[in-house]
């Protein structure tokens, strides 16, 4: 019983993470179109909003959010990682999301302490 | 035996990565059908150069491509780490017809 618990709290669960980014993101641009003034202070809102949430749920890891926004203007944008870790503890979400005016990316990659 | 602490050395890993880029890209036009294979490439190099230097390390490297015509582009990251140890490193390079957006985040592994 205890094993099993302990298992809960230390692994990169996905789903878990996916959510708290929806919420992140919707919360932050979720209506909004796309505005060249106000993008910069968006990203930092959705990357910091994600971290706060992560870090709340007191798992032992180390995070990274990234967040891309960009504007829908029929250019094509390509984006790829690669990763160096440890396979059983360490693990990335990503979540693509888009409106009528912009798409945005966020990912966030936890490692475990 | 002494266990020096490790910081990022983020000016290396920068050059790094330019390197990679450069070796790749340097001089192509955007084209659509290898942009796929293109940002595949570079994390791979990259993170193969950054193994290569042995430092007790975790890696992720993310790489974006954009096709230039007039569309905004914006990214932010934001990291929960021990910022003593650890760090990161972003790289903005461009040519006539494309910008390439790569990050290195290093998280020193615990001993």
């Amino acid at each position: 019983m205890d094993d099993f618990q302990t298992a809960e709290e230390t692994t990169f669960v996905v789903d878990e993470v996916s959510s708290i980014i929806k919420e992140s993101v919707d919360a932050a641009i979720g209506g909004s179109t796309y505005q060249h003034s106000r993008v910069n202070q968006w990203s930092s809102s959705v990357v910091e909003n994600c971290l706060g949430q992560l870090t709340k749920l007191g798992k032992p890891f180390k995070y990274i959010v990234t967040c891309i926004i960009m504007q829908k203007n029929g250019a094509g944008l390509q984006t790829a990682t690669s990763c160096f870790w440890d396979n059983t503890t360490d693990g990335s979400c990503t979540v693509r999301w888009e409106n009528k005016s912009m798409y945005c990316i966020v990912s966030v990659f936890g490692l475990a302490i | 035996m002494e266990f020096q602490s490790v910081s990022f050395n983020s000016d290396e890993a920068s050059n790094c990565v330019k390197e990679c880029i450069e070796s790749i890209i340097g001089g192509l036009d955007y084209n659509q059908n290898k942009v796929n294979q293109w940002t595949a490439s570079i994390v791979e190099h990259s993170l193969t150069q950054l193994v290569k230097q042995g430092k007790p390390y975790k890696y992720i490297v993310n790489s974006a491509i954009m096709q230039k015509s007039g569309a905004g582009l914006h990214t932010a990251n934001s990291c929960y780490w021990d910022t003593t140890t650890d760090g990161s490193c972003t790289v903005r390079w461009e040519n006539r017809t494309m910008y390439c957006v790569v990050s290195v985040f290093a998280v020193a592994v615990g001993l």
